[in-house]
């Protein structure tokens, strides 16, 4: 198969991610858009390693698995954090730091 | 050689440091002793300077030695340079010689002034920058310690701070002074500009060979002789002289008569290479010598101040000064200097005894009849007034006729100065004996009755001498207590040690029996054109002798006519010569004319400044338009923080999204 059908399907799950994240108004889903977004990233890095033939794309998809994972860890904390104070889950309320 | 010549000037240094650095613990009056032995310290190397300079020969009387260099770089060579030959080892020990005794008067004088540390601190940083003004051998220390003495001046002058009169003369007298510095730095730099060098004997070599009169070095001399005037008290920048006497009496002793004014004289002498290749400007030097000896005489007939009377007549002896090292009479100018500084800081140590009787006050119309009560200061004072009047065999007569004899032998229009000359030691015996009859002569004052009874006068409520304000006597006024040279030991010491140098001085140089001061500075003015050239012939020089002793003797008589013998003719003398008394007795309206041409266009282009050009541009286009720009940026920038995640996501995703573009579009 050729590569542009990887590179599509990555485009599309980003897209689906990035337009997530513009337009839901929870964080719990915001992060999960994010996810999609930095698995699509992963997608296409292991294709293009495949096509290459050499491992450091896989390496590097690796790294940004620890990367969201550790980014969800502390999403997810001040998800909670927010909840327990009850605070409202709703990013566009949450505008303390406006200029 | 430089060694001592160093020590000289470190050891006033060190005074002022130890003074000043520990003012409030010295008790009683240690800092005046430190401040003394320092200068005395001083003095001594400074002898000892001179002995090693007699032991060289006569081609190698110039020592230099450098400190270190501020900047040496192309085209400047800035560098802490002294320069040790006949000239400054000259001036080096009158300044030390005479400020160890004026000090030593201090010390009894200033006691019981609240601000006696203070005042020693001062007065050993005056004779710091005086040291370094006469040794440097390098235009930038010169231009240093020509601006430190007008700074220790200013602070001296204001030394009773809390008196309105006495600030605003230290402040009349820095403004002038500055002046005066400004012209000497510009004139510094047209010297540059034209040699190259900043080095007093790399310029004074090239200058032989240069063109006589060329237009640049004119200008530049001129400048510097402005600095020259400016601080030498020469019209039309003399005012500041007479209204500097609001300072201690010493002080006006030291700086305004001994040292610091002549300083103008001491850099004409200096300079004398560039003066000879540029005639025009040394013409200009003796001419406002001339006229300021003169007009300087006239006003001091008429004042009644008894310091403003010895103030002007400093000024008229140091136009003497500038007139002989304008007309290329060395030698003449500096033996006159020499004797001047004996003889006028005698004057006004005197004088400070007359007032410390009177408890403050200075005016001659309250005193009269001080013989009897005080016999020392009165001889003194007769000393220092034969000295000044030119009368043989005192000091003045010898240095003031040469000046006039070398003068002569330039011919031509040099006459008119000659004439003007002796018109103004005329003038200058008449009110000198004017001073020293209405002080001495008549029927004794109370104060002075007091006094012959044993007991000094001692004033109930103390008043500024000048606008009879009533003062306390705390810091930043004159002390409660007041001395006489009767009865203090070191004040007497150092009246003493004056009238006899004042008396005998003038034996250094007789006309054809000693020539000390001539063949002491030789080494100095060797290769110039008129030190040898101008030699008046003996029968020449024995006449103007005779002419001045007449002259002196004569106006003598006439004060004592007007003064002792018809005490109150001089009233109807005033009404009779109305127009010409007001012209004397206010000063030839130099203040006014200053004050209109000067002070009041400054002040109101000041007032113009800061009541509508500051509120108008500064506050309100400058300041008020960037705080507006800034403002309103800053707005601009505060509204795209909304604080909102999903707008800061699209605009991250717009912005990669644009650039990916760009680099896709690209490529």
């Amino acid at each position: 198969m050729s590569i542009e059908w990887y590179l599509v399907v990555s485009a599309m799950i980003f897209c689906i991610g990035a337009g997530g994240v513009l337009t839901r108004r929870s964080p719990l889903v915001t992060l999960l858009c994010l996810e999609l977004m930095l698995n699509a990233g992963n997608l296409a890095l292991i294709a293009f390693s495949r096509m290459w033939g050499n491992a450091e794309g896989q390496v590097f998809a690796i790294i940004v698995m620890v990367v969201a994972a550790c980014e969800v860890c502390v999403g997810l904390g001040v998800i909670v954090a927010m909840y327990r104070r009850r605070l409202p889950i709703d990013v566009d309320d949450m505008r303390e730091l406006h200029g | 050689m430089t060694t001592a010549a160093w020590l000289v000037l470190a050891f006033p240094l060190a005074g002022t440091v130890i003074i000043g650095l520990g003012f409030k613990l010295w008790p009683g009056r240690t800092a005046g002793w430190i401040g003394t032995l320092a200068i005395l310290a001083s003095f001594v190397c400074a002898v000892i300077t001179f002995l090693e300079l007699q032991d060289r020969d006569e081609h190698h009387k110039q020592a230099t030695s450098t400190l270190f260099d501020y900047a040496d770089t192309v085209g400047v060579d800035a560098k802490l340079t002294i320069l040790v030959d006949p000239l400054s080892v000259l001036m080096m020990l009158v300044v030390t010689g005479v400020s160890t005794l004026i000090h030593l008067y201090s010390v009894t004088y200033m006691t019981g002034d609240r601000g006696f540390s203070r005042y020693f601190a001062y007065l050993n940083f005056f004779v710091f920058s005086m040291l370094l003004l006469v040794l440097s051998g390098n235009f930038v220390p010169l231009i240093i310690g020509w601006a430190f003495v007008g700074a220790a001046s200013y602070l001296l002058i204001s030394f009773w701070y809390r008196r309105r009169t006495a600030t605003t003369a230290g402040v009349k007298a820095f403004v002038i002074n500055v002046v005066g510095d400004i012209g000497l730095m510009l004139g510094a730099y047209f010297v540059l500009r034209e040699f190259g060098t900043l080095d007093f004997l790399g310029v004074f070599e090239q200058a032989g060979a240069a063109p006589v009169n060329t237009a640049n070095l004119v200008a530049g001399m001129i400048l510097i002789l402005v600095g020259a005037f400016a601080k030498s008290a020469q019209m039309p920048f003399h005012t500041w002289l007479a209204d500097a006497m609001e300072g201690p009496t010493p002080v006006s002793s030291l700086i305004h008569a001994a040292t610091m004014v002549t300083a103008g004289v001491y850099l004409i002498a200096r300079m004398w290479p560039l003066f000879e290749v540029t005639p025009a400007a040394a013409n200009v030097a003796a001419i406002v010598g001339a006229v300021t000896l003169f007009v300087a005489a006239t006003i001091a007939l008429t004042q009644t101040d008894i310091k403003r009377v010895i103030a002007y007549s400093t000024m008229s002896q140091i136009g003497y000064m500038i007139m002989a090292v304008g007309a290329g009479a060395y030698a003449a100018g500096m033996f006159h200097f020499m004797t001047h500084a004996f003889f006028k800081a005698l004057l006004f140590m005197a004088a400070g005894s007359v007032i410390g009787a009177m408890a403050g006050i200075q005016d001659m119309d309250r005193m009269g009849g001080f013989r009897k009560a005080m016999p020392f200061t009165f001889i003194t004072m007769l000393v220092g007034g034969l000295a000044l009047s030119g009368i043989p065999p005192f000091s003045g007569f010898f240095s003031k006729d040469e000046i006039l004899a070398y003068t002569a032998q330039r011919g031509g229009w040099f006459w008119i100065l000659v004439v003007a000359g002796y018109a103004a030691a005329f003038l200058t015996a008449v009110y000198t004996f004017r001073m020293i009859f209405r002080v001495f002569g008549g029927e004794p004052v109370p104060e002075a009755r007091e006094l012959e009874q044993g007991h000094l006068h001692h004033a109930e409520v103390h008043v500024n001498p000048t606008d009879g304000e009533v003062e306390d006597t705390d810091v930043g006024f004159p002390g409660p207590e007041h001395f006489i040279a009767e009865r203090a030991f070191p004040m007497k010491i150092a009246m003493g040690t004056l009238a006899l140098l004042a008396t005998i001085a003038g034996a250094l140089q007789i006309p054809e029996v000693t020539h000390a001061i001539d063949s002491f500075l030789h080494p100095t003015f060797e290769g110039s054109k008129y030190y040898e050239s101008l030699a008046p012939s003996e029968s020449f020089t024995f006449i103007g002798m005779a002419v001045g002793a007449v002259i002196g003797l004569s106006g003598i008589f006439l004060a004592w006519q007007l003064w002792s013998r018809h005490r109150g003719v001089t009233a109807g003398l005033i009404t009779r010569l109305k127009p010409l008394y007001a012209l004397s007795h206010n000063k030839w309206y130099f203040d006014e004319i200053i004050d209109a041409l000067f002070v009041r266009p400054a002040a109101w282009v000041g007032r113009f400044a800061q009541q509508t050009f500051e509120r108008l541009v500064v506050n309100g286009a400058l300041v008020g338009g960037a705080s507006l720009i800034v403002r309103a940026g800053s707005a601009a920038v505060r509204a795209a923080q909304s604080g909102l995640l999903r707008s800061y996501a699209a605009l991250l995703l717009l912005g990669v999204g644009g650039v990916a573009l760009y680099f896709l579009l690209q490529s």
